[in-house]
């Protein structure tokens, strides 16, 4: 297994820094949950999960709907009971110790609202303050840095109920951390919120971790949040791990080829002799290391691999040929891997 | 310290749904008239049934029409709805427990019922008592001190019964879908075996013992024997213990109930 002892690091710029191992805030392992039901069988909504996070880190958990996250969470969360396996946060097994477990973690469900329906914002984060005991003086530090970070003030005498979407985002990420816990998880946190709201709410978590050093767990269908977020991700499936590495690994792994899109400086347009228009094999276009995909008047995508040529080779040799007026690169994106992962079930019995 | 500032946030929330409350009242009020005559029309002249005075018999009318906002005596079905929208869960991600939770909730919400339904409905019987009762006759009040300590003692018992059995009764949800049709089941019960539609006095005694051992005895019906004085010394002492160790007895049961509950919970959702 492989994971990195701190988000802090950049695994594709720099070497990986020998630090020695922490020992993990999360251990997960064989960890399962079978729902039975009567009359059918039972569904294996986790099935023998093992993985480890250490503190500080910044973990991405996916997997395409159904396939165990949210039942992995509840269970860390000490909502749910595992059928077997073994699960400790920092030292605590969380439905055993549920009351203790949950005053050292926050979280954030995209889904639903965690504070009073029918309360102002100011006076939902009142009542967590008794609830989590916290001392005046760090809930004031703690309430003025967020109100700062998350920009609260429009709306903190508001009651959650007359929220905006993208406003009780940003008060449940609030009440979430008011208490500093160590550990925070996050289900779906950018669900439904627009670019400048989804954008705000990761600068917050990215915060959390940098400055706070707290260990955040997120799943999420937005793999944007990943990239921006996460150095790991872990990827599961059908109740099983199916990948537990950092991103660019995956991508290096199963991104798709990457595209180069050129122009040239004429329509080049023509018929065969058979009848068929734009043949993909047309010889003046062949270039050694990548295969035209596409054509289009003047324009012709070629795609290649990553390890059989570099761009800037294939670009060499393509302007050597023809004449090109204009070039555009195009990286496989996480969006389309992770699709092709889960619909090609490229991680079958990785 | 978290109690009573779960009380109090319960009872400010509570405060906005004054309208509500308003109609609540109104209702309340005016249903309380139709039983004011029909009453009367019962007594049919006679000074007194079952030891009731016709006078205290309306006096009852209003005590009872009072608690039904305190007692949330028609229907409750807060912790049901939490348990199936699944919010439950949230409350469990709090360092709390989820019963002291409620309790305290409940306790802002009697609170604000008394002041916004209870009172103004007493308020209310006894500005048209002597239009609605005999001439000559008076509003009942309990008589002196001790006895209006007592009463207080006894109408706190008497909500903390009635949270009893609500919240337990509201359990059923982690079991059953339908858990709706089990707790209307309950309320129903409750209606005739608190002595909220009649004192429990009216009734043979076969069915006055049947009800005495039931828990909602010692609500509705508890607070009207104190308050009307229908019984004395020693009696009122043991009444009052009756009460707490039911109140106990149910809060106890709600704790186990709700543990085996929260074992078998099972949120939806993938």
């Amino acid at each position: 297994m492989t994971h990195h002892p701190s988000a802090a690091e950049a695994p594709r710029t720099g070497p990986v820094i020998e630090r020695p191992p922490l020992a993990p805030l999360i251990d997960v392992r064989d960890l399962a949950k079978h729902f039975t039901m009567r009359r059918r069988p039972p569904v294996r909504a986790v099935d023998g999960v093992t993985f480890r996070v250490a503190p500080g880190e910044l973990v991405g958990y996916l997997g395409p709907n159904g396939a165990g996250k949210s039942t992995t969470l509840k269970m860390l969360t000490g909502l749910l009971v595992p059928t077997s396996g073994h699960i400790t946060v920092a030292g605590r097994i969380p439905w055993r110790e549920r009351r203790a477990h949950v005053a050292t973690i926050g979280a954030v469900f995209g889904q639903r609202t965690s504070l009073w329906w029918d309360l102002p914002v100011i006076e939902s984060f009142d009542l967590l303050r008794y609830i989590y005991r916290i001392p005046a003086e760090r809930y004031r530090a703690n309430l003025d840095t967020f109100r700062d970070l998350l920009d609260l003030d429009a709306f903190l005498q508001t009651p959650v109920r007359s929220l905006s979407l993208g406003q009780r985002m940003r008060a449940d990420f609030a009440a979430a951390m008011l208490h500093d816990p160590t550990v925070l998880f996050l289900d779906e946190p950018t669900i439904g919120l627009d670019v400048v709201a989804k954008e705000r709410v990761r600068r917050f978590v990215r915060h959390l971790n940098a400055e706070r050093g707290t260990t955040v767990l997120l799943t999420t269908h937005d793999l944007a949040d990943v990239e921006r977020l996460c150095h790991r991700v872990l990827i599961i499936d059908g109740g099983r791990l199916l990948y537990d590495g950092n991103l660019a690994e995956l991508q290096r792994r199963f991104g798709g080829r990457r595209e180069l899109v050129i122009d040239l400086a004429e329509d080049v347009t023509d018929i065969g002799g058979d009848g068929s228009a734009n043949r993909l094999d047309d010889p003046r276009f062949a270039v050694p290391g990548a295969d035209v995909i596409a054509r289009d008047g003047p324009r012709i995508t070629y795609a290649f691999d990553r390890d059989a040529t570099t761009a800037a080779d294939l670009i060499a040799r393509v302007t050597q040929r023809l004449r090109v007026v204009d070039l555009a690169l195009k990286e496989p994106d996480i969006e389309t891997t992770v699709r092709r992962i889960y619909e090609e079930r490229l991680l079958d019995g990785a | 310290m978290l109690l009573y500032a779960i009380a109090r946030q319960s009872f400010r929330r509570h405060l906005t749904y004054r309208a509500a409350a308003a109609a609540g009242l109104l209702t309340n009020f005016f249903f309380g008239i139709v039983r004011v005559a029909v009453l009367t029309a019962l007594y049919d002249g006679r000074p007194e049934a079952a030891g009731i005075t016709l006078p205290a018999a309306i006096t009852f009318t209003a005590l009872s029409q009072a608690v039904i906002g305190p007692l949330a005596a028609f229907s409750w079905f807060d912790v049901m709805r939490s348990v199936h929208s699944g919010e439950i869960a949230g409350d469990l991600l709090r360092p709390m427990g989820y019963l002291t939770y409620w309790l305290a909730h409940d306790f802002g919400r009697a609170l604000t019922q008394f002041l916004l339904r209870g009172v103004p409905m007493l308020i209310g019987y006894v500005l048209l008592f002597p239009w609605i009762a005999p001439a000559g006759t008076h509003f009942v009040w309990p008589q002196g001190g001790a006895m209006w300590a007592a009463t207080g003692v006894c109408a706190v018992l008497a909500w903390l019964i009635s949270f009893g059995w609500r919240f337990l009764s509201n359990l059923s949800a982690f079991w059953s879908p339908d858990a709706r049709g089990i707790i209307r089941f309950v309320f129903s019960l409750s209606w005739f075996a608190s002595g909220f539609l009649f004192p429990l006095r009216y009734f043979p005694d076969w069915l006055q013992r049947l009800c005495a051992l039931t828990p909602f005895a010692y609500t509705v019906n508890a607070i009207t024997e104190v308050y009307l004085g229908l019984q004395q010394g020693g009696d009122v002492v043991r009444l009052l213990a009756i009460q707490a160790a039911w109140a106990a007895a149910l809060l106890a049961a709600g704790a186990l109930v709700l543990r085996a509950g929260v074992r078998r919970l099972v949120i939806l959702g993938g």
